[in-house]
């Protein structure tokens, strides 16, 4: 198995001391970004019991600095911390986003602490990992006490933009392993995953353009795992291929209606016939597949009401015992100012063969949750990559 | 270095010595027309002078290293100059090339009120991929310009602006001036953050706005646009929130501009004036901009002949002229103190390329016979390996 270290972050100290000047006339671009996600899940378990908990998960703070550089590149630094999943062994807060981004027209490099590409798509639901075990790629390495081992890691990634709506992506990551290993756990940065993604996106900006596709991806993640009996790279890795897209039903700017849908297969091991933990669940052959439809009613050109159907079955094949999950959810969300929304969410999960070991026949959570986003962003200096007047009526660096 | 600190030092140094020699060469002189707005030729069509202006989106470059996307008539910035007799009958054809919505109202001139552009009041906006054909007499003598009047605090500092001269047979100063030559200077000032944000916002609303009305659907509250004020104020009882109200937007600055420029450019590439001794030269002052200023010419004064295009009973000598946003003043230089003197806003924070002095509004009077030696260099200058008298980007 192959590793690399990370070593920026020292080279950039080193910079820093060596040079002892920090030039103060630039000043950069501020930006902030907060999420509070507050809501009270209400858990109807398989014996008709329930209980109530309030929940804050998810809620996040971020901080950003941007400048040009000398040339034509840009350079954003980005520091931001979520309060992690309950009961989780994260601890209270969780720095989820520490990363160096440097860009340039057609070229972005970007290192640190930041999201992995274990999915594609941003579905419309309360939290990120409220259908974990069908949006994202699992994360081998994890125990499973908490959802952020699965979103989040150290990333090296590089991407290559072909045109303004083109894409490839290269990326490697070091994922959390649960339990540590002493010695080497939290100071080990080797990257333990790698992989892909080829992408077609219509550019944000240009959303009232796009007819009917959104984007269009196919990407891998390959885990780079100590597979017991096996020596060779290829082998010890446990491989996963993702394809996603997004269609526009109805690319109305009142009543917008669109189509997400996003397939994951995991190769798996084919030693792994049962599931007993949740280092089974993400080494065991499976494939899934997740949908939503969503409708945007958009009053005062700004959101108003959105509501999503959502659903997703995932099954593992090479189980000594037919082991399937299907997930159904609806959720409404509605705007009551600025940023700040209400929404109920209802999600329905059903467990066969295996999985009951894990999680049980079936549970229904009700959730009533406030949001309030900010994103903000003060010192302002140039445009963005996909702004309409860069796109499209030439780029200034 | 704080901008602040930075100010203080910049200030205290002369902005004569910045100033080349290599103005007077054969190349710079030859580039200076290049720098004035040309004035278009007009087709007839019977009595009729027909000019065509368009709108487009471009990238100016205000001095070198440093661009912005701008609104611009007929790519240009600012639009080609719309010379003609007084009498004459004008006709201009305007096309929309963008996906925002434009008029062109026709500052200081005696139009009929069909004709004045701005919108909803003497026409519907000339909305994207439209033409609209204004028609007028040119009316009254002197200096006046032509500007956009839709969204009118972004498209005019974003570039929609250019100068209307309307001649004399007869011309007033003449008789009190002897003069040939004469130069067109327009004065505007632009925050660049302002006109990149809101330049963006407007063509994300227009899609979507125009997404609707392709498809018949005016909405009077998300367009904000009501028939009537009754309208509007029933709309905001019944629960509308206009877009200005503080739960649609946060109280925020007004623009604050931080680029500063002279016929579309800052210094050191702002036009310059040529004289020769014992020459009479008009110059036509424009603001266009939404800043006042103070232009002073060091070494000399001058003449204010008109205001706002009107000839002034008696001519006014003085040596600092206020221009304030929408003005047009025409002053006439006499050719009395050989060399090469500046002409810049004496509200120095305008002397300024994102507030780094010297910049900005600042040009200079170039004797074009002022004799070779002296225009000899300083010897420091020699010593510093420099062929002439250095362009200044900036102050350090």
């Amino acid at each position: 198995m192959f590793r690399y270290s990370f070593i920026i972050s020292s080279v950039i100290a080193f910079i820093v001391t060596a040079t002892g000047q920090i030039a103060a006339e630039v000043t950069p671009e501020f930006q902030l970004g907060a999420r509070g996600v507050m809501s009270l899940n209400t858990d109807i378990n398989n014996d008709q019991s329930t209980n109530t908990v309030s929940d804050f998960s998810d809620t996040d703070l971020m901080f950003g600095f941007r400048q040009k550089m000398y040339n034509k590149l840009r350079g954003q630094l980005v520091i931001g911390f979520q309060f992690p999943d309950a009961e989780s062994d994260l601890g209270q807060v969780f720095f989820h986003q520490t990363f160096i981004k440097l860009e340039s027209r057609s070229n972005i490099l970007k290192i640190g602490r930041s999201r992995v590409k274990t999915t594609l798509l941003d579905f419309p639901m309360l939290r990120d990992d409220d259908a974990l075990l069908l949006t994202t790629v699992l994360n081998p390495f994890s125990d499973g006490e908490n959802s952020e081992d699965h979103q989040y890691g150290n990333v090296l990634e590089y991407a290559h933009l072909f045109g303004q709506r083109y894409q490839l992506r290269f990326h490697a990551e070091h994922f959390r392993k649960v339990p540590e290993v002493p010695g080497t756990a939290e100071t080990d940065f080797g990257l333990n995953a790698v992989g892909f993604i080829m992408q077609y996106r219509v550019p944000e900006s240009q959303r009232w353009n796009r007819t009917t596709i959104q984007s269009v991806s196919i990407g891998t993640n390959n885990f780079l795992t100590d597979r017991p009996g096996f020596s060779s790279e290829y082998d010890q890795a446990l491989k996963n291929i993702l394809f996603g897209f997004v269609i526009n039903l109805k690319p109305d700017p009142v009543h917008f209606w669109d189509l997400r849908s996003q397939t994951i297969y995991n190769s798996g091991f084919e030693e792994v016939q049962s599931i007993e933990n949740f280092g089974d669940l993400a080494r065991a052959e499976a494939i899934g597949n997740y949908t939503s439809i969503r409708y945007l009613y958009r009053k005062l050109e700004r959101p108003t009401l959105q509501v999503a159907l959502l659903g997703g079955y995932k099954k593992y094949p090479n189980a000594n015992q037919p082991t399937e999950l299907l997930q159904v959810a609806s959720n409404l969300f509605y705007r009551i100012g600025e940023n700040f929304d209400v929404g109920l969410q209802v999600q329905y999960r059903e467990f066969s063969g295996d999985l009951r070991k894990i999680y049980g026949d079936n549970e229904t959570r009700i959730q009533l949750s406030f949001i309030y986003s900010v994103d903000q962003s003060w010192n302002y200096q140039f445009d963005d990559r996909e702004s309409l007047l860069n796109l499209e009526h030439g780029y200034i660096p | 270095m704080d901008r602040r600190n930075f100010m203080k030092t910049g200030a205290v140094v002369s902005v004569a010595s910045l100033l080349p020699a290599s103005f007077l060469s054969p190349e710079a002189i030859a580039a200076v027309s290049d720098r004035f707005p040309k004035p278009m030729t007009p087709i007839l069509d019977g009595d009729v002078k027909e000019f065509h202006l368009s709108v487009d989106i471009i990238q100016q470059e205000v001095v070198p290293g440093f661009k912005f996307h701008t609104l611009a008539f007929n790519n240009q910035i600012p639009g080609p100059e719309i010379r003609v007799k007084r009498g004459d009958k004008i006709r201009v054809i305007f096309k929309n090339k963008t996906e925002l919505n434009h008029t062109i109202h026709w500052h200081g001139m005696y139009v009929p009120w069909r004709m004045d552009g701005v919108p909803y009041v003497t026409q519907m906006p000339v909305m994207p991929g439209k033409e609209f054909v204004y028609e007028f007499i040119a009316e009254p003598y002197g200096t006046h310009f032509y500007h956009c009047h839709w969204g009118t605090l972004l498209h005019m500092q974003a570039g929609m602006y250019g100068s209307l001269i309307v001649e004399d047979h007869d011309d007033p100063i003449k008789k009190q001036f002897e003069y040939e030559r004469e130069y067109t200077l327009i004065y505007s000032a632009h925050d660049v953050n302002f006109i990149r944000q809101e330049l963006n916002a407007m063509l994300d609303r227009m899609k979507e706005r125009m997404y609707l009305m392709k498809h018949g659907r005016f909405d009077k509250e998300r367009f904000a646009t009501f028939d009537t004020k009754d309208e509007l104020i029933e709309a905001v009882k019944k629960g509308y929130q206009p877009p200005y109200v503080t739960n649609r937007r946060s109280p925020s600055e007004l623009p604050q501009p931080n680029w500063f420029t002279v016929n579309g450019k800052s210094y050191p590439v702002t036009p310059n004036l040529l004289i020769k001794q014992n020459e009479n030269i008009r110059v036509r002052l424009i603001n266009a901009g939404t800043e006042e200023h103070y232009l002073h010419l060091h070494g000399h004064d001058f003449w204010l002949v008109c205001d706002d295009g009107v000839p002034v009973p008696q001519p006014w000598q003085m040596n600092t002229v206020r221009l304030s946003p929408g003005k047009t003043i025409d002053i006439m230089i006499e050719g009395k103190n050989r060399g090469i003197w500046t002409f810049h806003d004496h509200d120095t924070r305008r002397v300024t390329n994102n507030g780094l002095y010297p910049g900005g509004n600042l040009l200079a009077l170039v004797y074009e016979d002022t004799p070779a030696d002296e225009m000899e260099l300083p010897p420091m200058t020699k010593k510093m390996g420099l062929t002439a008298l250095p362009v200044v980007a900036l102050d350090e």
